[in-house]
């Protein structure tokens, strides 16, 4: 009989637990990463309305499909703000092909007690990780990352050929992984 | 032997991880990502995972709370959702399990199992088997038949499972003792009407215990075992 890992991160565990439908450790998961990914949803997005119905679409994805959690692919945060981001960005990508949704589809769920406090919070602060960048390498993340642009938007918004934009992304994910493993 | 279309595709790493690839290019990188040779594939999937965990970390610069309504709505759309889904999931979990333990579900709500055993209660069983450390010993009885423990330390109790295990002798008994450093603790008995098919008991107190072990005792069990145990079950 083999024998289960010994040592594992609380959010392994609580991933497992939502899998098999364990209504508590859904609610402990998301009080642990609820900050992250809200937080990551409305820099992208930045309208509190769209941004909390964001959030909320990622968090039922993660309670029906947490079986599809595969921990030899990654952490359970990088996956849940993978998803996060992918929605978040699909969302703004949507809106560059059609009209602006209208103001009352924004926040259906929050009442307007909820929408004034949040539509007059402070913008997210500036990122810290990002000052170790140098000026290309930090438009390329704030652009494609922060604002759902392509690669190839971003080119065109730096006026840089696109081999230039890829690498500078990637020597962006180095700095950024060095400060963080020394951190 | 790396081609100039493979560094191409490493290129690709970064701005795919970041989502900043237009859609119609996705599927042609997964596409080229599951045809390239292996090392290829594998850089580009570590390449994917390193942007994807180091963007994890940097999102603490920007977690902001979301507002505390977003708590009540999903909650409440998450236990709806578990109310309904109660039944068919749990027949899927168990499906999972082993045959022998499996067999709990037969034996469940026929059992007439004696003294200090009682007929396990659904919710409980559950808990077992969704533990997160729930662990299974299994064995062949030398009297015919498998006995199977599902067990979970963090619940501290077991779940046993029998499988077409002959009743005792008339007059005699099956008791279970589980056995740590300080000896056998007795753990219940089974006489000839409660072994059925397929019979089940509740193991409370597993504590440090690191063996399951069966006897035949006097009706009624046995304060301290009389007999060499005829089976024994590892609780590793």
């Amino acid at each position: 009989m083999a024998r289960l890992p010994l040592v594992t991160t609380d959010l392994d565990v609580l991933v497992r637990q939502v899998a098999r439908r364990d209504v508590d450790a859904f609610a402990t998961f998301y009080d642990r990463t609820r900050a992250r990914v809200f937080g990551l949803v409305i820099r992208v997005l930045r309208d509190p309305g769209e941004s909390a119905q964001a959030t909320e679409d990622v968090y039922l994805h993660v309670w029906r499909h947490a079986d599809s959690y595969d921990p030899s692919a990654g952490s359970p945060l990088a996956w849940l703000l993978t998803l996060a981001h992918r929605c978040a960005v699909d969302q703004v990508r949507s809106k560059q092909v059609s009209p602006p949704r209208h103001a009352h589809y924004r926040a259906p769920h929050l009442d307007s007690a909820a929408r004034r406090v949040t539509l007059h919070a402070p913008r997210p602060p500036a990122v810290d990780y990002l000052s170790s960048l140098n000026d290309t390498q930090r438009n390329c993340i704030e652009l494609a990352y922060y604002d759902g642009l392509t690669y190839s938007q971003v080119s065109q918004r730096l006026s840089a050929n696109l081999a230039m934009v890829k690498s500078q992304m990637r020597d962006a994910i180095g700095v950024l992984r060095g400060t963080r493993d020394t951190a | 032997m790396t081609e100039p279309n493979d560094l191409d595709l490493i290129a690709l790493a970064t701005p795919y991880a970041l989502h900043a690839v237009p859609e119609t290019e996705v599927a042609d990188i997964e596409r080229r990502a599951a045809a390239v040779p292996a090392d290829v594939a594998q850089a580009f999937a570590d390449e994917v995972r390193a942007v994807r965990e180091t963007m994890a970390v940097v999102s603490a610069a920007t977690a902001v709370e979301p507002p505390d309504q977003l708590r009540d709505r999903l909650l409440t759309q998450v236990n709806s959702e578990s109310v309904r889904a109660l039944r068919p999931r749990r027949i899927k979990r168990w499906h999972i399990l082993t045959a022998a333990a499996a067999a709990l579900l037969i034996g469940l709500g026929a059992l007439g199992i004696g003294l200090a055993l009682r007929p396990a209660p659904t919710s409980t069983v559950e808990q077992v088997f969704a533990a997160p450390d729930v662990r299974t010993a299994s064995g062949q009885m030398p009297t015919g038949g498998t006995a199977t423990l599902v067990f979970s330390r963090k619940k501290n109790t077991g779940v046993l499972v029998m499988n077409n295990v002959p009743p005792p002798q008339p007059g005699t008994v099956y008791q279970m003792w589980l056995i740590d450093a300080k000896g056998p603790h007795s753990a219940g008995t089974m006489d000839a009407k409660a072994i059925a098919p397929s019979t089940t008991a509740l193991l409370r107190d597993l504590g440090d215990s690191q063996t399951l072990a069966f006897t035949v005792e006097p009706p009624g069990g046995s304060p301290r075992p009389t007999s060499a145990p005829f089976a024994t079950l590892a609780l590793a």
